[in-house]
């Protein structure tokens, strides 16, 4: 009896499409904003250490290293932005009666707080 | 590339081609149609079937994306072959080869058990409960309540979604994009009481839970069901119950 061929499995499935190596991406950004929570209480400690430890954290920050560094940190925190607010009309969406809320409206909605509330807790740090 | 069928102008294919018991493993073999603009792919293949090749064996039916019988990966994508225009490939050569994650029958014939066991498994019928339907009269739905699952009863089981899915190729157990839609389906129309006989499946680690939101079942589509936003929407529903459950003991929902 002839029997069917096997279906296949991929070990190096996340790199065979585009769309894959983006969702992988999208996975990495939180464990890179992870690393970043790290690199900020590292910053609070060294204030709470006082002048002399925060001056030192400054100058370690101010290396190739640590700028390239945050470079990459923000790409990934505006990957993590974008493709979280993308998720939002997928996860929750929204109807008036028959009528689906338009997903761009959402999205649009979500950059608006998200500026809205950036400009309060700048805002609050300046005062 | 405005010639018609008076041209001898080809266009080039790589077909997957599988005889199970005399080949090992499936194989390219190249082909050459004559090239048509107003071809889709299917075309190109009933013309090899009937002119060049009578062995070739792949499945269709309707032509028109309606019964999603002709699935298959057409340049590494999963497409609905009566959908993939030959002027979408120029120049060629268009490979095609049987759906992603399923095993294969013979040719681009791949073997359906496999989600055909976890349709049924999803119960994706109406179940009344207490309610049955009026005796005189059929159920009423205003056009909100119809809305709410109008998009995933759209689906025609082409598994295009399996295909697209990396979560499905590897995790055998994993319900898929389709089922979980058709369930979701089923949990929002207002005529069905069903919900507690499916959510034990379809809410569980096999289920939604296996999801990692990929949203490749979402893109490769035909029918923009949207299985992605069902079961991200079907995590939110699982989640809200969940904490009902715990924080009000004595009167759930």
């Amino acid at each position: 009896m002839a029997s069917p061929y096997p279906r296949r499995r991929s070990r190096r499935w996340f790199i065979e499409r585009w769309a894959y190596q983006r969702f992988v991406l999208r996975e990495l950004s939180g464990v890179v904003l992870a690393a970043y929570m790290v690199l900020l209480l590292l910053l609070v400690s060294s204030v709470h250490a006082g002048g002399q430890a925060f001056a030192d954290h400054v100058t370690t920050l101010r290396s190739p290293l640590m700028i390239a560094v945050h470079v990459i940190l923000v790409l990934f925190a505006l990957l993590h932005t974008v493709t979280w607010f993308q998720a939002v009309p997928k996860g929750l969406p929204l109807r008036r009666g028959e009528e689906k809320v338009p997903p761009a409206l959402m999205i649009g909605a979500n950059y608006v707080a998200m500026a809205g509330a950036t400009v309060i807790i700048v805002a609050a740090l300046v005062a | 590339m405005t010639s018609g069928a008076t041209t001898t102008q080809t266009i080039g294919f790589e077909i997957a081609r599988y005889l199970p018991g005399e080949d090992r493993a499936p194989t390219l073999r190249h082909y050459d149609v004559p090239y048509r603009p107003e071809w889709v792919v299917l075309d190109a293949l009933n013309y090899l079937k009937d002119e060049v090749d009578g062995t070739l064996s792949f499945r269709w039916s309707c032509r028109m994306g309606v019964c999603g019988s002709c699935g298959a990966m057409v340049n590494g994508v999963p497409r609905l072959m009566c959908a993939a225009f030959l002027r979408d490939y120029l120049p060629g050569p268009i490979r095609v080869e049987p759906l992603a994650n399923f095993p294969i029958e013979r040719d681009l014939v791949i073997v359906l058990d496999d989600f055909m066991q976890k349709l049924r498994a999803v119960k994706p019928w109406i179940i009344p409960g207490d309610r049955p339907p009026p005796a005189d009269a059929e159920y009423r739905q205003t056009p909100a309540q119809l809305a709410d699952f109008k998009q995933y009863s759209m689906c025609i089981n082409c598994l295009l979604c399996y295909s697209a899915c990396p979560v499905y190729q590897h995790e055998e157990e994993f319900l898929g994009p389709a089922v979980l839609a058709l369930a979701q389906r089923y949990d929002h129309d207002s005529r069905d009481r069903g919900n507690s006989q499916r959510h034990e499946l379809t809410w569980s680690d096999e289920g939604i839970w296996d999801c990692t939101f990929v949203g490749e079942c979402s893109a490769v589509c035909p029918k923009h069901v949207d299985p992605a936003g069902a079961i991200q929407q079907a995590k939110v529903e699982s989640t809200m119950d969940w904490y009902r459950s715990v924080l009000w003991p004595f009167g759930r929902r």
